[in-house]
């Protein structure tokens, strides 16, 4: 006999940036919503809550992915990386650093997405050419920058020095 | 958005769950394409069934004898990353390749994205090309049909009340077959295709006749829409240029595009013309390279 | 040239830190307790009356805390002053898709929309104008009762007699151009947060608007709170691109709601509301006449330029009467003509993109121009040369160009992109297109005033407190740079606001017509002067010498030409405090440049300080089946003043660049036949993606502004202009197809191709 439990909430557990979370969610809540509202993790973004933009990109299980379009419900007992999580020990992460030093941010909004794409690229492929740079970001839109800081900045990090 | 979330372990519950909300429901799968439309307020389904959590469903195998058979909950990622794939079926990995982005290819599933039936969808035109039957499981049992009468219009499938798709069976491939996706988007695979051709051609042991072409439209009808008349221009010939110009032409004429916020009817058709030609000269290129 | 320590040095952004790590907080990360979430009942048509609102339904929905419509308020116009013509929510009819109904708040978003759907409005739809010739008809629909021909606003601008010198041209050339709205399209969503304390009739808004001290004058007046018990406050903005500026579409509802429950409101645009409500540079349609002498120098310019207001004046005459100066800034000819249009459709109202409207006007010009140096027989660059602007010249409309690098850009550009070598010897299909822009460089709008303070306290500390509104172009460590140079110390040593909020940072217009460098700079840089004198006196003391013969270098103070006679930086603070002056040590600044407003009836007048120049040379590459245009290479020259922060500027160009490609290429807001706006996510309306990345090279001319901190202009708006240009001037260069519409759609170009093959 099948039992259906229509939940309009469900208590589901997160670890993210390393921290164990038990949150109580609405089913309807997307796992960004639950980040920046439950977890007051507001690094990433909702530049179009639609999945278009790329500003809400965190990494779960290893992989890049857009937390707006994830229901925060299916993500009970996943693993997930915010930009919060990449500093560690006081110390940037060698992206961020990066981005820093290339000036690859300027209004600042779409960066952890990007960086956070470009983490999950390095972590799976520590040296890509420029065009697995730029497919791994392909779906992060900045307005400010044209990218090129933001190619530099990964490059420098990829340790290729492969000019396009 | 507002509804009610029911989460399913089970192919069969999955099913008595359709049937029990009928006409109320949504499956959600990877939710890509579905939480973009109720966000739109585009559906406002009452139900969602999440069969994310469904065991079995997410693979990929294959076998020298049937050929490849990839579970329904396969992400696209899993597709454009998989050796086996690549290796034997080299437009599946090259489809998944250009479609939108990694953070949506991540989540975005097989069936999801051929349940959506988006006419522009990238998947249907390759695999379609490739004869690859869809796996429906109902109420009543199985069936399999064809992926090409899957589609009926514009979000809408062969799909009863109450069935689901859970695998697609692409048949195996001969040696002498080439095969190729062209998709043309305004700034590239981000966009969502403004046409999207996919040829697959068999030739005979000469190498050079064509024992079989299938020329697959996207975006440019309501379903993905194989242009016949352009593969009848090529079976049985050695192609010359002369064909492939002709074969480009007829499925032009075949093609039933529409003027959109994305590109206009004309320029589609005028396109299919263009990509047409180019995935015929890609896909016998593959086809004599061993 | 004097060495400067820190002028000069590519340091990255003092905000980046909070950006990288993602700490920094938007007005859309904010949180006020008790906080509620309200959304806006857009109307469904374009053009109708209202017959009835009843929001008796919403206003019963569980959840709900308040519902406004223009009943529950006095409803006060606003718009340019002297021609308000617009209010937050429609009365008797509504001029636009999506013009504000109603609004509601709730507990939460999910609530208020629903709360949205129980709003029973009825309409009565009206015919509906969209494109700006059709509706200068006399049997247009009317937009405003009050617009005869639907025009809003006009302004003639006639310098000469263009009549007698067309008589006496050797060569007439006309044209005539289209631009659509493109936007800015920023990450951000617009938000706010309204707080209204009605016991003490109090309004604290949270606001991403890049002139909080003048909204807070703007607002006052349209909610009837005094200025004084109202304050603005204004985290760092999420980009802006002039779509940011004095805009209250999103604030005044989150007001209104506030003060009808007060409890805080929250609004946030969706994506979606953001394609269908965000002001940008409105279309225009331009029509040029311009008579040459056989060896290219100008005799008579000409421009009929009818710009489509949309809905309300908003920026509309403001763009246009910029537009009349930016005409001729570029070149020198004895007769002018500007007959400037504002006219009502039913669309989106005007607001700005980077240079207001300049780049509709530019497009236009810049196309014209480069087909009719081409009709001449003459290389484009010639002929600029030929009649280019100098410094010292003042224009037609009174701009003067105290500097002005016009010239050396031209160059130094052509010079870095093989010009004259690949102007006509490229492969086919392939092509090079050159255009030229210049613009303000720092304007006033009304009161140009900018104020800052640099604060010393007891322990060495350094503060700026500027009103400045970065939306991420770099003012803020640009004016700590200022600060730091002019006080002998390094930028780690100061702190500047992030914040600014009315209440206790001094006024400051706010970040736009590219003023941040030239006003903020200044009026920093006179506050850390003021703080540099006080503490000179006390040190002269010590040092036994006069004020007059000491500096600020290396973190010390010490005598001219004897840095060993020195007192560190640090001490000199300590001795400022034991001689019993009062701590904190404030320094105060202000910046008031001596121009003007520009004239309603004419559009004269020397409203900026200093003026920006850029060239730009675009290599582009024409798939000849496709229609499609990829942009190989970009290279801009553009004079700057000087350059204070190369990291930034570089990153400045470069996103400019793209912007200007986006323009080209891609982007456009359109409308359906009833007035529906058809893009409505980033994946109809496209901005350039990474694959549109190109090799760009800059250089950077210092013209050395006399009136800029340390010689600089702004450049954010000019630099973003000319490339959309370039590129369709490099189309024609590649396939001989002028398209005269943007964006270039791969359409229109093949298109073209067939029209060219047909001839």
């Amino acid at each position: 006999m099948m039992v259906i439990k229509l939940a309009t909430k469900e208590q589901i557990e997160l670890t993210v940036n390393g921290q164990f979370y038990e949150v109580v969610v609405k089913t309807t809540e997307s796992l960004l919503d639950v980040l920046r509202n439950q977890l007051g993790l507001t690094g990433a973004k909702k530049g179009c809550n639609v999945g278009e933009c790329g500003a809400c990109t965190v990494i779960i299980d290893g992989m890049a992915v857009r937390s707006c379009l994830v229901l925060a419900v299916t993500a009970n007992g996943k693993s997930i990386t915010t930009i919060e999580g990449l500093a560690e020990g006081g110390d940037l992460h060698p992206l961020q650093e990066a981005f820093l030093q290339y000036g690859a941010t300027q209004c600042g909004f779409c960066t952890p997405g990007f960086i956070l794409s470009a983490k999950a690229l390095l972590d799976e492929n520590p040296s890509p050419s420029d065009e697995e740079i730029k497919r791994a970001i392909e779906g992060n839109l900045c307005r400010c920058t044209g990218y090129t800081s933001i190619i530099e900045a990964i490059r420098a990090v990829a340790g290729s020095s492969k000019k396009k | 958005m507002k509804f009610e979330y029911i989460e399913t372990t089970s192919v069969d519950e999955a099913v008595s769950l359709l049937g029990r909300y009928e006409g109320k429901a949504k499956l959600m799968a990877g939710g890509t394409d579905l939480i973009v439309q109720m966000r739109k307020r585009a559906i406002k389904p009452e139900y969602i069934i999440y069969i994310g959590k469904i065991k079995g469903l997410d693979y990929i195998s294959y076998e020298d004898k049937k050929g490849l058979r990839l579970g329904a909950l396969t992400t696209i990622r899993a597709l454009e990353k998989s050796d086996e794939v690549h290796m034997r079926y080299a437009m599946i990995s090259q489809v998944a390749s250009q479609m939108a982005s990694v953070g949506v290819r991540n989540i975005g599933t097989l069936g999801g994205n051929l349940c959506n039936a988006s006419p522009s969808a990238d998947m249907a035109p390759g695999l379609i090309g490739l004869s690859a039957l869809a796996k429906i499981v109902g109420p009543g049992g199985n069936r399999q049909i064809l992926l090409e009468k899957f589609f009926t219009g514009p979000g809408t499938t062969v799909l009863d009340k109450g069935e689901l798709l859970v695998e697609l069976e692409v048949p195996l491939i001969s040696s002498r077959t080439g095969a190729t996706y062209l998709k043309h988007g305004m700034r590239g695979n981000i966009d969502l295709a403004m046409v999207g051709v996919a040829a697959v051609i068999t030739l005979e042991e000469d190498m050079d006749t064509v024992r079989e072409a299938r020329i697959v439209l996207g975006a440019v009808a309501p379903t993905p829409v194989r242009a016949r008349q352009a593969e009848a221009v090529l079976k049985g010939k050695k192609i010359t240029e002369e064909d492939i110009e002709e074969a480009g032409h007829m499925a032009s004429k075949e093609a039933r595009p529409i003027t959109d916020v994305r590109a206009i009817a004309e320029y589609r058709r005028e396109m299919v013309h263009v990509f047409t030609k180019h995935a015929i000269r890609e896909a016998l290129k593959r086809a004599k390279s061993v | 040239m004097k060495e400067y320590s820190v002028i000069g040095r590519p340091i990255p952004q003092v905000d980046s830190v909070s950006k990288i790590t993602g700490r920094v907080k938007y007005v859309n990360d904010f949180v006020i307790p008790g906080m509620l979430h309200g959304k806006i009942l857009g109307s469904p048509y374009a053009h109708a009356r209202i017959m009835r609102i009843d929001t008796t339904k919403a206003e019963q929905l569980p959840g709900v805390r308040a519902v406004v419509t223009a009943r529950d308020f006095p409803m006060v116009k606003f718009g340019i002053p002297g021609l308000e013509d617009e209010l937050a929510f429609a009365t008797d009819k509504v001029r636009r898709y999506g013009e504000a109904v109603a609004a509601v708040a709730a507990i939460d978003e999910a609530t208020a929309e629903e709360a949205l759907d129980l709003i029973d409005v009825e309409y009565k739809e009206l015919p509906v104008v969209l494109d700006v010739e059709e509706a200068m008809k006399p049997e247009a629909p009317k937009v405003h009762e009050h617009a005869k021909n639907n025009i809003g606003f006009e302004v003639h601008h006639h310098i000469g007699n263009v009549e007698q010198a067309f008589k006496e041209s050797d060569y007439i050339r006309e044209d005539r151009f289209e631009t659509p709205m493109a936007l800015g399209a920023s990450l951000g969503p617009r938000c706010s947060i309204a707080d209204y304390d009605p016991i003490s009739n109090q309004m604290t808004l949270y606001t991403d608007d890049v002139r909080p001290h003048l909204q807070l004058l703007g607002l006052a007046r349209i909610l009837g709170i005094s200025e004084k018990k109202l304050r603005v406050i204004r985290p760092i903005v999420a980009g802006s691109f002039g779509n940011k500026g004095l805009i209250y579409e999103v604030c005044l509802p989150a007001a209104f709601l506030s003060m009808k429950c007060g409890q805080p409101v929250r609004i946030e645009r969706t994506r979606e509301e953001e394609f269908v409500h965000t002001r940008s540079v409105q279309p225009v349609v331009t029509y040029f006449k311009t008579g040459v002498k056989k060896d290219g120098t100008l005799v008579a310019m000409e421009c009929r330029h009818l710009g489509n207001s949309g809905a309300y004046l908003a920026m509309g005459p403001r763009a246009v009467l910029i537009n009349v100066g930016v005409f001729d800034v570029l070149f020198r000819c004895p007769n002018v003509k500007f007959d400037g249009y504002v006219i009502y459709t039913n669309t989106i109202p005007c607001g700005a993109l980077r240079g207001i409207s300049n780049r509709a006007l530019n497009f236009g010009q810049q196309c014209h121009l480069d087909m009719l140096a081409r009709d001449l027989g003459m290389d484009v660059v010639d002929f600029f040369l030929k009649n280019a602007r100098q410094k010292g010249d003042i224009t037609s409309a009174r701009w003067k160009l105290d500097s002005c690098g016009i010239k050396e850009c031209i160059q130094e550009a052509t010079k870095a992109s093989g010009w004259k070598e690949k102007r006509g010897r490229l492969p086919a299909t392939r092509g090079i297109g050159f255009a030229a822009a210049g613009h303000c460089a720092g304007s006033r709008y009304g009161s140009d005033l900018s104020t800052a303070l640099v604060e010393v306290d007891d322990l060495g500390s350094v503060r700026v407190i500027s009103g400045r509104a970065d939306a991420g172009q770099g003012s803020g460590t640009m004016i700590t740079m200022c600060v730091a140079e002019e006080l002998g110390l390094d930028v780690e040593d100061i702190t500047i606001n992030e914040i600014t909020d009315t209440w206790f940072v001094p006024w400051e217009p706010g970040n736009y017509a590219s003023r941040g460098t030239i006003q903020q700079g200044n009026a920093a840089l006179s506050a850390a002067r003021d703080v540099k004198h006080q503490l000179f006196k006390v040190v002269a003391k010590k040092l036994g010498t006069t004020p007059n013969q000491l500096e600020a270098g290396n973190k010390h103070i010490f005598i001219k030409g004897s840095p060993d006679k020195n007192v560190s930086f640090l001490s000199a603070v300590k001795e400022y405090r034991d001689s019993g002056k009062q701590m904190p040590l404030v320094g105060r600044g202000y910046y008031d440049p001596p121009t003007e407003d520009l004239d309603r009836n004419t559009g004269e007048g020397n409203f900026s300080i200093a003026y920006g120049f850029s060239i730009q040379i675009a290599e582009v590459e024409v798939d000849i089946e496709t229609g499609k245009v990829t942009v190989l290479k970009v290279i801009a020259a553009h004079d700057c003043g000087k350059v204070i922060n190369p990291l930034i500027l570089n990153g400045q160009s470069e996103g400019s660049i793209s912007m200007a490609i986006g323009t080209a290429l891609f982007e456009e807001i359109s409308y359906s036949e009833e007035g529906k706006v058809l893009q409505t996510s980033y994946a109809d309306y496209r901005l350039p993606s990474v694959w549109q990345e190109t090799e760009s090279d800059t250089i950077w001319v210092e013209s050395i502004d006399p009136h800029g901190p340390y010689g600089a202009k702004g450049i954010t708006e000019v630099i973003a202009i000319p490339a959309t240009a370039a590129i369709a001037n490099a189309v024609y260069d590649a396939i001989g197809v002028r398209i005269k519409k943007t964006p270039l759609l791969p359409w229109k170009i093949l298109h073209g191709l067939k029209e060219k093959n047909r001839v």
